[in-house]
């Protein structure tokens, strides 16, 4: 099957403290696996997958995995910038990863604004609370804390894929809605958000009258 | 026709004849009848002349219609002869066309052979025809098609339908290979050959469309068009580097552009900030620019991979690299200035190695991305420059803080105080050294870096301390430099990849403590008057003079109850306490060897000592035990 092309391309970043599960997030949201052992990530990491909208619309995502550890911290902060959606990430065994949850997203906020990103409060690790382990952090806790601050929630395991997928969709759907609505504009140069590479006249490209394709939407 | 007297003979005839005509039925004999009404229209009375002219009237009216009768017959024969006539014309002339007849039958007849050929011939090439229709239309591109591959105008956009034709003449070129196979090698070369003058004409307007396209990809319409354009033009790939060439063009403009405007303009409207909106901290300016180009290259990377997403005859990842370097390449000078304004504005050390640690992550991590071209050699010269620039600034503040207050001009810390404690610099020193190595880094190289850091520190140092050091007594010299040692070795103990340079320094720590040890027990011996005595057991000789013993045991006595006090004062200044003990215990262990040596040789019944419990009361295991517990 032809690999679709892209309408829009939405750059996430995905943060949180070190051993939380932030890579084997990623990865198996990429690659349909779980990596058995994950060696800590080493600065920053890359990675892109395409979505589909509810509305059909192919959304391609580029998602950067950052370290948690401190000594990473400085490398870290720059890649904020340009980043149009937060996946905020703790450890549901590990209450502490929780109680960071509130500098992780200052720390975001700070280096992003005056754009407003999309957050989503991710609790990672559900597999080992189902299968007996001792959960840290109730849901009620999460929720309450993503209530107050206006964060999208979900709990996922990376072992069983468990909300997983819903984990991106959540954030990338609001980024899509907040473009229909034009909050958000794929401004030339405004990297969170780029058009992508199949609008309608792009099939219809014709060298005689083009001109350079305005980036603009709604 | 009466008669007054008859015979009964004719009256019997008259009557028979009566009788015949009655029987005779005249009614039914046409004939009769016919001539008894014709004889009606001329005998009209029945009279003996009449009677009698009537056979003369007869003849006389046969005659007449005799006449009548040769008169019309004249006629008709005159007719007739001349039917009789125009029929020996006719015969002549049918016997004339029958032998023209002839004549033309022998004539035509091949021309109706020939016709009757040609009929079959005009079924057969009928069949031809319709062969010759479905050959054409296997072999042979249709008018609509011929126009989608060459455009129906000049700089006419390709579409979708262009690559079907395409298909369709290489399928046409393949499918004459069967022709050839099947004897017809003439028309299989000749329409190979058409096809080929098609892909080529094909090819070609397809190479200048997808190189006018890549050339204008301002906002990367990578669309499905172009993707199977470049899988197309796979089959040239002289052209097909062309177009990926100038793709690689048009995007390392675009990225330079890109760069130059996150640098100095920011985004839209000024959001995010412009980098050089940070430059004043230089970490953060420029992991900021590196961080831009590590979001952006992987991003041209995959624009890349999507370009080749259907190219699939040959591995393509060395052309994607050589187009992404080639891309990369453009951001080289704008980067590199900046950097290097940075590395030659700062005099901090520990800002120009936190730098350099920078500039070593990035180097790995950018060559994840995109292996050879500029930008890698870029990211290495410029980790090597600041390494270069940060050591230098390095070596310089240890020079300035070795060098005397006086401006002397060769390397030398403050003298030794009596306290023989490492003099200021050398603690300024090594905690300069310690706020570098604190600072947290992750790549990998570290190593190599941390050791010629602290080489470039504790060289220098190591010198100027032994250089100060060289003008003290053998015993001061010794404890000043093993405290400069062990302050050398407890800053460094904590830190990683320390273990050759703390087992150097522990070497000449051990070396020193083995000087030490020579001199306190030297001093131990002197003190404690086992001179005269121990030269005495080195040769040999069987006798100690009792005096000797009486002298040397009194000053032991002395010296087991309170052991310290023979101690040398310097020894007291060793500043590492298991130093100290160290030195203690060993020169100890000397000395309680030597009385071993005393005590066998007093005990031995051979050398007849009298009474030897009382000239050495203690035994070595006492004595031993006694020192050892101090």
């Amino acid at each position: 099957m032809v690999e679709p092309i892209f309408e829009y391309q939405f750059r996430l970043i995905l943060i949180g403290d070190s051993t939380v599960g932030k890579s084997s997030l990623l990865k198996f949201f990429t690659d349909g696996k779980f990596a058995e052992l994950s060696d800590p990530t080493v600065g920053v990491d890359f990675f892109a997958r395409l979505i589909e909208m509810k509305d059909g619309t192919q959304i391609k995502l580029q998602l950067w995995d950052t370290a948690g550890q401190e000594r990473f911290r400085s490398i870290t902060k720059s890649y904020y910038r340009n980043s149009v959606g937060v996946l905020l990430v703790y450890d549901i065994s590990n209450h502490a990863s929780f109680e960071h949850i509130p500098l992780w997203m200052m720390e975001a906020q700070r280096h992003i604004e005056p754009h407003r990103p999309v957050f989503a409060l991710v609790g990672c690790k559900l597999d080992l609370i189902n299968a007996g382990g001792h959960r840290e952090v109730t849901t009620e806790e999460a929720q309450k804390f993503a209530k107050q601050h206006g964060l999208h929630f979900v709990e996922t395991s990376a072992r069983s894929g468990a909300n997983v997928e819903e984990a991106f969709r959540m954030v990338t759907q609001e980024v899509y809605a907040r473009i229909r609505s034009g909050e958000y504009k794929a401004e030339d140069g405004w990297d969170g958000i780029k058009s992508g590479f199949s609008r309608p006249n792009s099939l219809d490209f014709n060298l005689v009258v083009a001109e350079p394709e305005k980036s603009s939407c709604c | 026709m009466s008669s007054t007297q008859e015979k009964p003979e004719e009256l019997d005839r008259i009557q028979k004849r009566v009788n015949k005509i009655l029987e005779a039925r005249l009614e039914s004999d046409k004939d009769t009848l016919d001539a008894l009404s014709g004889l009606s229209t001329f005998f009209t009375e029945n009279t003996l002349q009449n009677r009698r002219n009537l056979r003369s009237q007869i003849e006389h009216r046969s005659v007449g219609i005799n006449e009548n009768f040769l008169k019309a017959f004249r006629q008709v024969k005159l007719s007739l002869d001349a039917v009789c006539e125009d029929l020996d014309t006719m015969a002549t002339s049918v016997e004339t066309m029958k032998s023209d007849l002839e004549t033309s039958k022998a004539l035509t007849k091949d021309l109706i052979k020939q016709t009757n050929t040609m009929q079959r011939e005009r079924d057969r090439l009928e069949v031809h025809k319709q062969i010759a229709q479905a050959f054409l239309a296997r072999f042979q591109l249709s008018g609509a098609e011929h126009q989608l591959l060459y455009g129906a105008a000049k700089d006419a956009p390709i579409v979708a339908d262009f690559f079907r034709v395409l298909d369709r003449v290489q399928s046409i070129h393949a499918d004459c290979r069967l022709l050839m196979q099947c004897g017809y090698q003439t028309a299989a070369i000749d329409i190979m050959e058409e096809m080929t003058l098609h892909q080529e004409g094909a090819l070609e307007r397809l190479y200048r469309w997808t190189q006018n396209h890549c050339r204008s990809l301002e906002n990367n319409e990578i669309g499905p068009l172009i993707v199977e354009a470049m899988s197309r033009l796979q089959d040239r790939p002289v052209l097909f580097k062309y177009v990926i060439d100038e793709y690689a063009i048009a995007r390392r403009a675009v990225l330079v552009r890109q760069f130059i405007e996150a640098l100095t303009e920011g985004g839209p409207g000024g959001n995010p900030k412009p980098i050089e909106l940070h430059a004043h901290d230089p970490k953060r300016y420029i992991g900021d620019m590196f961080a831009w180009l590590h979001q952006s290259i992987p991003t041209e990377k995959e624009n890349l991979s999507l370009l080749f997403k259907k190219c699939d005859k040959q591995d393509i990842s060395d052309q994607l690299q050589n187009a992404l370097g080639y891309i990369a390449d453009g951001v080289c000078h704008p980067l590199k200035v900046r950097v290097e304004t940075i590395l030659q504005a700062e005099k901090d050390t520990i800002v120009l190695f936190t730098i350099s640690n920078l500039l070593r992550f990035y180097q790995q991590i950018m060559r994840q991305v995109v292996q050879g071209g500029s930008l890698e050699e870029c990211l290495v010269e410029l980790q090597k420059s600041s390494e270069q620039i940060y050591l230098g600034a390095l070596a310089a503040q240890v020079r300035s803080v070795l060098q005397r207050p006086s401006g002397g001009s060769g390397l030398a810390l403050e003298p030794p105080q009596r306290d023989l404690v490492p003099p200021p610099s050398v603690a300024r020193l090594l905690n300069m050294l310690k706020e570098i190595l604190s600072v947290a880094t992750m790549v990998d190289g570290r190593q190599a870096d941390i050791t010629k850091i602290v080489s470039c520190v504790i060289d220098p140092l190591l010198q100027s301390v032994q250089e100060s050091a060289a003008h003290l007594p053998t015993v001061d010299m010794g404890v000043y430099l093993l405290n400069c040692l062990h302050h050398m070795q407890s800053s460094l103990a904590v830190y990683e990849y320390m273990d050759e340079r703390v087992e150097r320094l522990q070497a000449q720590s051990d070396a020193q403590l083995d000087t030490l040890t020579s001199e306190q027990a030297s001093s131990l011996v002197a003190n404690l008057n086992l001179g005269p005595i121990y030269a005495i057991l080195q040769s040999n000789q069987s006798k100690i003079e009792t005096n000797l013993l009486k002298i040397f045991m009194s000053k032991m006595d002395a010296f087991l109850e309170l052991p310290d006090v023979l101690l040398l004062p310097q020894v007291q200044l060793i500043m590492s306490s298991s130093h100290r003990a160290a030195v203690q215990k060993r020169s100890f262990n000397v000395i309680v060897a030597i009385y071993k040596q005393i005590y066998e040789r007093v005990h031995d019944p051979a050398n007849g000592f009298e009474q030897p419990e009382q000239l050495l009361h203690r035994t070595p295991e006492q004595v031993a035990h006694i020192l050892t517990s101090t």
